[in-house]
């Protein structure tokens, strides 16, 4: 069987339509809320939450859930994928030249058969709001995550920042749920968020013990879950501000072995890529001169 | 006597998009297709924000004649393909345009008067409203997706059997008066 595969050959059906970060980023228009600063524009208030925060009293509520459930969905294919090329990649060894311990395999040969079930359940409840399969773009930025040839940075790019993102979005859609009273959602997001725990904490735990020898390798490893948390913000879009729409779940992270400085990290890494994100399309908005006819 | 809508009587703000790949003509076709549907005679005005991705529209109307002109305000985000961002998609176009002009129409009855404006309307008057407007959509001929619908109404009222029940009833019936879709009446 083929290994180390590249995300352009990534099999899916004509219904999915994939992206990446870099297109995402390129479109220049920003989402509002009641407080944001005036464009100049007058807009329906009924687009208006008080806060970007994901909350079924948000007017646009079942919309950003489905299509937040239909990336949850995408998001369990590629880590799938990913979990299973990293069992295949790489022989067994002691975690040196290229090799990964054996029981590192079994355990990311578990995280797939996990996430697995993830996607039959995300199929299921993403049927159950009313979405369509490919409804939405799927971004490749989880799988891309997973390409590395050093077994440790996926582990730090997927199990730890990806995992770790999904810890952020199931506790926020298992809180949906339990506010909307979706009993399916609430309850399926809580099932899939234990496996998130166990999957962050599994990353964690063979991140430090392969690169117990070499502080060198575990520093590049955690330099690059850096740029993975980055991207995986998506401009802020994950953080503690409430104009994130995903909150940071700091209880469940720490659970999964994420120390309160690491976390604290991530928070501030959420809130630069937030004011990042608003100086550049504040700009690119300048540039292109775009001011709605209201 | 020709009742095809005429299109000259529909207009798109702003007659060139930057920010996303939109054509005011494509817009101005549909909604005078829409229009054509529903039955609806009067001049209209579609004022797209495209510095927004987000999905609102709200709409107004100086007065209830059949010359009175309707505008309606959307953010670029209802109009998108949510395959390819930034980029238009008539059938989505369809049905969030479809929903805010049967709304308009529907404002134009006696029976309606009593309706809260759009930028007035609770999440809940919004929410069975719209679940009546896209039950008539979709006997107008476009193409809805009911169980987004039915989700979208039982966030907004819960998961029960009688939610579902009131959600068919909204759905299946075609010239319910206000007092009938209020739920906070």
């Amino acid at each position: 069987m083929r290994q180390f595969f590249p995300v352009e050959d990534l099999a899916r059906d004509e219904r999915f339509v994939q992206t990446n970060m870099a297109e995402r980023m390129q479109d220049a228009r920003q989402p509002r809320f009641k407080d944001a600063p005036a464009s100049g524009t007058r807009s329906s208030a009924k687009s208006r939450a008080a806060t970007a925060r994901l909350t079924p009293d948000r007017p646009d509520a079942s919309d950003a859930a489905r299509s937040l459930m239909h990336g949850i969905m995408t998001g369990e294919i590629q880590a799938l994928e990913g979990a299973g090329r990293t069992a295949h990649d790489f022989a067994s060894g002691d975690g040196t030249n290229d090799t990964i311990p054996f029981e590192l395999k079994l355990d990311m040969a578990r995280q797939a058969w996990d996430e697995a079930r993830h996607v039959e359940i995300s199929v299921k409840l993403s049927a159950w709001m009313g979405t369509e399969l490919g409804q939405f773009a799927e971004n490749t930025v989880l799988f891309q995550a997973a390409c590395s040839n050093d077994p440790i940075l996926r582990l730090a790019g997927v199990n730890r920042a990806l995992e770790g993102l999904a810890i952020d979005v199931f506790t926020q859609m298992k809180e949906f749920g339990d506010i909307a009273g979706d009993p399916y959602l609430e309850f399926c997001e809580d099932w899939m968020l234990a496996d998130e725990v166990t999957h962050v904490k599994m990353g964690s735990d063979w991140l430090r013990k392969v690169t117990e020898k070499d502080p060198e390798r575990r520093a590049k490893a955690l330099e690059f879950q850096q740029v993975v948390d980055k991207l995986f913000s998506f401009g802020g879009a994950r953080g503690e501000s409430d104009e994130s729409s995903i909150g940071l779940a700091r209880r469940f992270r720490e659970l999964a072995g994420f120390t309160d400085d690491e976390v604290d990290v991530i928070a501030k890494m959420d809130e630069d890529a937030l004011a990042e994100r608003k100086a550049a399309v504040q700009l690119a908005q300048e540039a292109a001169g775009a001011v709605a006819a209201f | 006597m020709d009742t095809r809508t005429d299109r000259s009587k529909v207009t798109v703000a702003p007659n060139e998009f930057k920010l996303v790949k939109y054509d005011p003509d494509e817009i101005a076709d549909v909604v005078a297709d829409l229009a054509d549907r529903i039955g609806l005679a009067n001049p209209i005005r579609i004022v797209v924000d495209e510095t927004t991705p987000m999905a609102g529209m709200a709409s107004t109307i100086d007065g209830t004649s059949s010359d009175a002109l309707i505008t309606i305000h959307v953010e670029s985000g209802a109009l998108e393909d949510t395959k390819r961002f930034t980029n238009f998609n008539r059938h989505h176009a369809e049905v969030s345009l479809g929903r805010m002009l049967l709304r308009a129409h529907d404002r134009l009855r006696p029976d309606f008067a009593d309706a809260p404006d759009d930028d007035s309307l609770s999440l809940r008057q919004e929410a069975a409203w719209n679940t009546s407007l896209n039950g008539r959509l979709e006997r107008l001929g476009v193409d809805i997706n009911r169980q987004r619908w039915l989700y979208n109404h039982r966030n907004r009222f819960g998961f029960t059997d009688d939610v579902d029940a009131g959600f068919e009833r909204l759905w299946s019936s075609d010239d319910l008066p206000w007092s009938a879709i209020d739920p906070d009446a």
